[in-house]
């Protein structure tokens, strides 16, 4: 179990695969042989080397926790309690989420770094793992610590805009796992962009405080939206008033039926001689005094009353199109799903 | 033939319902003259019938009609009667313009005998709103390439004009309108017979549903 530990510390370390970074290591992997064998005094020497400033290769930040608490944890075999303390709290100051696994070290190990814990004080959150999310059937979850008692107030705010929405504001001690459901304060969903997890801590026994921050990006997933029919224009619409043109207009539309019947009753009778001029000069007469009288009628502008009405079912029409497609999008809307990834700070995403 | 142009105006309201009907009364003043190389005879009285039509869409329609009248001879001329059984259809091709195909079959009766007439009309009608949209000009122009006439060979050339008016009010179209129906046939024995049939036509049409 001790030597799983060890591969999974080691392979954190050697992840960035540098030749420094494997010195440390290297070294590391000797001084975790020497203390598996209780040789204490042989493997502190190496775990100083590692957190020394003069050791001229690279060491990730998951080495120098590790190399801080195996220090603490040989010097606390080693009998010297306080010296194994400070390497603790150095550990916990670099990583608050530190922690021994009782099923790996000693009680006496375990209580001197609860001591560390106590005499120290940080709260961190976790980075956000990426995560796909359903809001309406699942939540967005967040690992915050708090290293001893302490009053921790947490909240999520969109970087840059808006106000906060406050997750968790109380006591805690320890790692604890809090759950968003996607919500902002005015209850509606999150918009996509990057956000804040803001923890911030003050210590029950201490007095001091302690902040941490983690970014992460949030977007939305969910069907293509229908766009809505665009307002009807001009063109689209038929005229509601009569104009001084359509107006003048009328007496040619008479006189062209006027001049349509005496051109069929004259023309077309030819050698059969006129027949029934009669009617089509009741038709002409009828035809002019038409448009003369549409003219005087229309020429002031009236509304025309065919119109207004099909202009207003082209509207409730395209009202209720509109309706429908708006129904449709609140229902994509409705099944959005968030789509969580860490960010590094608060410049938007590209 | 000239009546059988005025049911056409059948078409003239505007579509409010997927499918209407529609059923107008019609009178008409229609003067028959014929020159068959024994100078121009001429007859004229009342026609009275109704048209039914039926719209399928905005754009289709069917139109059926049964007509019939009197017509007067004058200067010894024989009277005769006159009756008339037709169809059409008519699609809407654009919102001014509509095409027609129809068929009819029409009698002339005299004391002496009877002669049958069967057409076939191809054609077209305009109609322009005027300012309002209450009423429209209407001209109408239709070949007839099939013309059967019972004794007689068919016409070279044969073809209709009309135009005229119709007044909205609501569901009620009134209209009216002159028409001219031309028939010349072939020369023989001599002879070229000329016929034709022209009317004013009232016609008031009312939708049903």
């Amino acid at each position: 179990m001790r030597r799983l530990a060890w591969v999974v510390v080691l392979a954190a370390g050697v992840a960035p695969a540098l030749p420094a970074q494997g010195s440390t290591a290297e070294l590391l992997g000797q001084a975790h042989e020497l203390y598996e064998r209780l040789e204490v005094e042989r493997a502190l020497p190496l775990l100083r080397q590692i957190v020394s400033p003069s050791w001229p290769f690279e060491v990730t930040r998951e080495q120098r926790v590790e190399a801080y608490k195996y220090l603490g944890a040989c010097l606390t075999l080693a009998g010297k309690r306080d010296s194994a303390v400070l390497y603790f709290r150095a550990a916990i100051e670099r990583d608050p989420f530190t922690e021994l696994d009782p099923n790996l070290f000693t009680p006496a190990q375990l209580t001197t770094f609860s001591e560390a814990q106590r005499r120290t004080f940080a709260v961190a959150a976790r980075p956000v793992e990426p995560a796909r999310v359903d809001p309406r059937t699942a939540r967005v979850a967040f690992t915050i610590v708090a290293t001893h008692a302490a009053l921790v107030d947490v909240k999520l705010s969109a970087v840059g805009t808006g106000p906060s929405l406050s997750l968790l504001q109380g006591t805690m001690e320890g790692v604890r796992e809090i759950t968003w459901d996607g919500l902002l304060a005015d209850r509606r969903l999150a918009p996509p962009g990057r956000y804040a997890l803001a923890v911030a801590g003050r210590s029950r026994f201490t007095g001091t405080s302690d902040s941490a921050r983690v970014y992460f990006d949030l977007r939305h997933e969910l069907a293509p939206l229908e766009d809505t029919l665009p307002d009807l224009d001009r063109s689209a619409l038929l005229p509601e008033r009569i104009s001084p043109e359509a107006a003048r207009q009328d007496v040619a539309k008479g006189l062209g039926v006027a001049a349509a019947a005496l051109l069929i009753a004259g023309a077309a009778h030819g050698d059969l001689g006129a027949g029934e001029r009669g009617g089509a000069g009741v038709l002409a007469a009828t035809a002019g005094v038409t448009g003369v009288a549409a003219f005087l009628v229309h020429r002031r502008g009236g509304a025309i009353p065919a119109n207004v009405a099909a202009n207003a079912r082209r509207r409730a029409a395209r009202d209720s199109a509109n309706a429908t497609i708006r129904g449709r999008n609140a229902d994509r809307l409705a099944a959005t799903v968030l789509l969580v990834s860490p960010a590094a700070g608060e410049a938007a995403g590209p | 033939m000239v009546i059988a142009g005025a049911a056409i105006l059948g078409g003239a309201a505007p579509v409010a319902a997927q499918r209407v009907l529609l059923v107008a009364p019609i009178v008409s003043l229609a003067e028959h003259r014929v020159d068959a190389g024994f100078g121009v005879e001429r007859s004229l009285g009342p026609i009275l019938g109704a048209v039914g039509t039926l719209r399928s869409g905005p754009r289709l329609s069917l139109a059926v009609r049964a007509l019939g009248g009197s017509l007067f001879g004058s200067n010894g001329v024989l009277d005769r009667d006159v009756g008339e059984l037709g169809v059409e259809v008519s699609v809407v091709t654009a919102p001014w313009l509509s095409l027609q195909a129809g068929a009819a079959r029409r009698a002339y009766a005299t004391k002496l005998g009877r002669q049958a007439w069967t057409t076939v009309d191809l054609g077209a009608t305009a109609r322009v709103a005027f300012a309002g949209g209450a009423i429209r000009g209407v001209w109408r122009a239709a070949l007839l390439p099939v013309v059967s006439v019972s004794g007689l060979r068919g016409p070279d050339t044969a073809f209709r004009g009309a135009t005229g008016l119709e007044y909205r009010v609501r569901a009620t179209t009134l209209g009216v309108e002159y028409s001219l129906e031309r028939c010349d046939f072939p020369t023989a024995a001599g002879v070229r017979r000329l016929e034709q049939l022209s009317a004013l036509t009232l016609r008031l049409e009312r939708q049903l549903r």
